[in-house]
C-alpha cells in the first residue's frame, strides 16, 4: 500500500504541479493585480501600488468599456438567436432524410476549417467592398444604390454577419449529434398516433435537445466573451469603437494602442477578472435554468 | 532483439532531434577573427521579418558588419508583434543587446531599460549621420538619447505630380490655395482627395493642429470641454465645408486601403492623400503590371486663417522606427556601432531604395517615391505626433476617432454638432 501511495503521488505530482504553476498561479496573480496600479504586465511586485477597487471603478465608468460590453452583449443576444436558430433549422433539415445530406453538412461546416483571418478578409474585400463587393453588386442589379457596409453605422452589423456565417456550422453539428441520438421509434410511434412533423419537432425533438441547448448556449456565451479575432480583423490598423469588444479593450489597455503608449496592466487585469466572472455567471445560470435531462430514452 | 534495435534507433533519433533543437538559431556567423569586435556576440531583436525588404537589407548589413568587425550577431525576427513582447523581455533582462521599435515607445515605455547613447553618439559624430529633429524629440521624451533612427517617417499631403502638371496647379501653402487646387482638380475630372477611415483622425488631427496646436488638442482630448474652444468649431466647419464640396473620392471615407488605392486604380483617380510617407510605397504596389509607378510629390499641410495665436503653421508629423541598445547589454559599444552601421552610409541607402523609405542618414538620397519627404523632414523643427493630440486620451481614443470619421461621412453637419458629439463622450 505504501508503494502504491508513492506511485500515485509520483504520477499525479507532475500534472498537479503543472496545473498549479501554469494555471492557478496566473489566475491568482491576475486577480491580485486587478487591485493594484501596475504599468507593465510583468512589472516587479515592488513597483505595484495598491489601488483598492479603483481599477474596477475605472473600467466600469469608462465609456469605451461600456461600449465594448454593449457590443459583446449584442453579439451574444442577436448573434446567438440567429446562430442557434439557423443551426437548429439546418440540423433538423439535414436529419430529415434529405438527399446530399453529407454534402450540405460539409458545406455548412466548411467555414470552420478555414482560417478566420482568411474568412474575414474575404468578407471585407469581396462582399462588403463598396465598389466591387457582392452585396453592392446585388443591390445594383435591382437598381438600388450601394452602401458603405463598413462605415461607422454598419460596421458592427457587417462584422456580426460575417461571424455568424462562420459560426453556424459548428453549432449545427452539435445539434445534429443530439438529434441523431433520439431513437427513431419515438417518431414512428408519434406518426402512428397522427402527429405531424411540426408537432413531432415541438413535442419530441425540442424537449430531448435540452442538454444540447445547454451545451450550445454555454459554448456560444464563452465564444462571445472571448470574442477578439473578428474585431481585430475588421479594425486592423487601430481599434475602432464600432467593433470594440472587452478583450480588445483589455489588450489595448495592457499593451497600448497605435499612437498612444500609455499602459495599465492593473485595469487590464480587472477586465480579465470581470470577463472570467461573466463566464462563471453564464455557466451557473445555464446549470440552474436548464437542468440535465431527467428523461431517459 | 529486433524490438531492442528499433528502440535504440528511435531513442537515438529522438535525442538527436532534441540536441539539434537546443542549438542556436541559424543567423549567426563568425566574421573577421582580428576585427575590432572579434569574439563579441550580439543578439538583435528585429521588428521586421526576414522575407520583407527591410529584413533582407538588415541581414545584408549585419553580415557585412560581422565581416568587417569580427563580431557575431544573432538576429531574431520578431515582426510587428515585438511591441507586445518587448516590455516583458526587457524587464526579465532577456538576452537582447539591441532591438527595433517605434521611437515613441522606446523613449517613453522602455527608457528605463535602454542605454544612454549620448556619449557614444558624440564620439562617433552621430549628429552628422542623423536628423536632429528625431534625436531631439526622443531625448526630450526620455531625458537622454535612447535610440538611433532607422526609418524616419514624415506626414503631409502626398500627391500625384502628373495630375498636378496636367491640371496646371502647384503645391499650395494655405488652406484657401488648397481648396482652389481641389476645385481645379475636380473640374479636370479627377477626385481631389482619397481618405480611408483609418487615416481620418490623421487628416483632421493635422487640420485641427493648424487651428489650435497639438498641445491644446491633447488637453481637450484628455479633459473634454471641446465646445469651449472656438478653434475646434472653426476647424470642423471648414472640414465639413471641404467634404460638402465633394472633394473626397467616391466612397470615402473607405475601409483601408480601398480609398488610397484609388490613386492608382479605378476610373476616377484620386490626386492626393493625407498620410505618412509609407503610403507612396503602398499605393505603388497597387499599380497595374506594365504601368509606371506614380510620380509622387509631397507638400506640408496647408496653413489656415484664423488660427489661435502662436500656433506653428509649419509643424509636420514626424515619427521613426529606431534601434535601441539595452541598458544591461555587456557590449553596448559594439551594439551602438552595429546600429549606426545599419542606419548610415551604404546600407542605409540600400534600405531606403529597397524598402522605398526615407534614408536615416541625411547624406543619402531618398528614392523617387519619397520625393520631397527629406525637405519636409529637414524643415520640421516642432514635430507633431501621430493624430496630433487626438490620441492623448488612451481610454477614449477609439470613440474620438469614430466621431471624426462620422464628420467625414457627412453624419455631422456643423462644427457645433461635432464638439457636442465629442463632449458627450466625457
Amino acid at each position: 500500500m505504501k508503494k502504491n501511495k508513492a506511485f500515485i503521488i509520483g504520477f499525479i505530482a507532475p500534472c498537479a504541479l503543472s496545473l498549479l504553476v501554469m494555471y492557478l498561479y496566473p489566475v491568482v496573480r491576475t486577480v491580485i493585480m486587478s487591485f493594484f496600479g501596475i504599468e507593465s504586465v510583468t512589472a516587479e511586485v515592488s513597483d505595484w501600488s495598491f489601488n483598492g477597487i479603483d481599477n474596477y471603478i475605472k473600467i466600469f465608468s469608462s465609456p469605451t468599456f461600456q461600449r465594448a460590453m454593449t457590443n459583446m452583449l449584442l453579439i451574444w443576444l442577436v448573434g446567438g438567436i440567429i446562430v442557434l436558430v439557423l443551426a437548429l433549422l439546418f440540423a433538423v433539415i439535414l436529419t430529415s432524410g434529405i438527399r446530399f445530406k453529407k454534402f450540405f453538412r460539409a458545406a455548412i461546416y466548411m467555414p470552420n476549417i478555414i482560417s478566420a483571418v482568411a474568412l474575414a478578409t474575404m468578407w471585407i474585400q469581396y462582399i462588403y467592398n463598396q465598389d466591387y463587393g457582392l452585396l453592392n453588386q446585388i443591390l445594383g442589379i435591382f437598381g438600388l444604390e450601394g452602401k458603405n457596409w463598413l462605415g461607422t453605422d454598419m460596421k458592427f452589423w457587417a462584422m456580426l454577419g460575417a461571424f455568424i456565417f462562420g459560426a453556424v456550422g459548428y453549432y449545427m453539428l452539435i445539434f445534429i449529434s443530439g438529434i441523431e441520438r433520439i431513437p427513431e421509434d419515438l417518431y414512428e410511434a408519434a406518426t402512428i398516433d397522427g402527429a405531424n412533423k411540426v408537432q413531432q419537432f415541438g413535442s419530441i425533438t425540442l424537449p430531448l435537445l435540452r442538454s444540447i441547448f445547454k451545451t450550445n448556449i454555454t459554448f456560444w456565451s464563452v465564444n462571445c466573451i472571448t470574442f477578439y479575432l473578428w474585431s481585430k480583423m475588421f479594425a486592423p490598423v487601430s481599434t475602432e469603437a464600432s467593433t470594440i469588444v472587452p478583450v480588445v479593450y483589455l489588450y489595448d489597455t495592457v499593451f497600448g494602442t497605435t499612437g498612444n503608449v500609455q499602459r495599465d496592466a492593473g485595469a487590464g487585469a480587472a477586465v480579465g477578472v470581470t470577463l472570467a466572472i461573466f463566464v462563471a455567471i453564464v455557466y451557473f445560470i445555464m446549470n440552474k435554468l436548464l437542468k440535465d435531462d431527467d428523461l431517459e430514452f | 532483439m529486433k524490438k531492442k534495435v528499433i528502440s535504440v534507433l528511435l531513442a537515438t533519433a529522438m535525442v538527436t532531434g532534441l540536441v539539434a533543437g537546443c542549438g542556436s538559431k541559424g543567423n549567426d556567423s563568425q566574421g573577421n577573427a582580428d576585427g575590432e569586435y572579434s569574439g563579441v556576440e550580439l543578439t538583435y531583436w528585429s521588428m521586421w521579418s526576414n522575407t520583407e525588404p527591410q529584413g533582407k537589407v538588415l541581414q545584408e548589413a549585419v553580415d557585412a558588419w560581422e565581416e568587417e568587425t569580427g563580431g557575431s550577431v544573432t538576429i531574431e525576427w520578431k515582426n510587428r508583434d515585438i511591441k507586445n513582447i518587448l516590455a516583458s523581455a526587457l524587464e526579465a533582462e532577456e538576452n537582447i543587446d539591441l532591438f527595433e521599435d517605434d521611437y515613441n515607445r522606446i523613449a517613453n515605455n522602455y527608457k528605463d531599460y535602454v542605454a544612454d547613447l549620448t556619449e557614444m553618439a558624440e564620439s562617433a559624430g552621430y549628429a552628422d549621420q542623423s536628423y536632429a529633429v528625431l534625436n531631439d524629440q526622443a531625448t526630450e521624451w526620455a531625458g537622454f538619447l535612447p535610440c538611433v533612427t532607422e526609418q524616419p517617417q514624415v506626414g503631409g499631403v502626398f500627391y500625384n505630380q502628373d495630375i498636378f502638371d496636367e491640371v496646371g496647379v502647384e503645391a499650395p501653402t494655405t488652406w484657401a490655395e488648397f481648396l482652389d487646387v481641389c476645385q481645379k482638380i475636380k473640374d479636370a475630372g479627377y477626385a481631389p482627395m482619397a481618405l480611408d477611415s483609418t487615416y481620418a483622425p490623421f487628416f483632421f488631427g493635422y487640420h485641427l493642429s493648424r487651428y489650435i496646436g497639438e498641445d491644446t488638442t491633447s488637453q481637450l482630448a484628455t479633459e473634454g470641454g471641446w465646445a469651449s474652444n472656438e478653434g475646434v468649431i472653426k476647424a470642423a466647419d471648414s472640414m465639413i465645408d471641404f467634404v460638402k464640396k465633394g472633394y473626397l473620392v467616391d466612397g470615402a471615407p473607405d475601409e483601408y486601403p480601398a480609398s488610397q488605392n484609388k490613386m492608382a486604380l479605378g476610373d476616377t483617380k484620386a490626386a492626393m492623400v493625407v498620410c505618412a510617407n509609407y503610403v507612396t510605397a503602398e499605393v505603388n504596389n497597387m499599380v497595374a503590371e506594365g504601368e509606371d509607378p506614380l510620380n509622387w510629390g509631397v507638400f506640408n499641410y496647408p496653413a489656415v486663417d484664423g488660427a489661435a495665436e502662436g500656433v506653428d503653421q509649419t509643424a509636420s508629423y514626424v515619427g521613426a522606427n529606431s534601434i535601441a541598445v539595452t541598458k544591461y547589454s555587456e557590449n553596448q559599444e559594439a551594439a551602438f556601432d552595429l546600429a549606426t552601421f545599419i542606419t548610415s552610409g551604404e546600407y542605409d541607402q540600400k534600405m531606403a531604395d529597397e524598402a522605398s523609405q526615407i534614408p536615416a542618414d541625411p547624406s543619402n538620397t531618398a528614392p523617387a517615391a519619397q520625393n520631397g519627404t527629406v525637405e519636409v523632414l529637414s524643415g520640421t523643427s516642432s514635430p507633431l505626433t501621430w493624430n496630433m493630440g487626438l490620441n492623448a486620451n488612451s481610454d477614449l481614443i477609439s470613440q474620438i476617432q469614430e466621431v471624426v470619421v462620422r464628420l467625414y461621412e457627412g453624419d455631422i453637419t456643423s462644427g457645433a454638432d461635432f464638439v457636442a458629439a465629442l463632449d458627450a463622450l466625457y
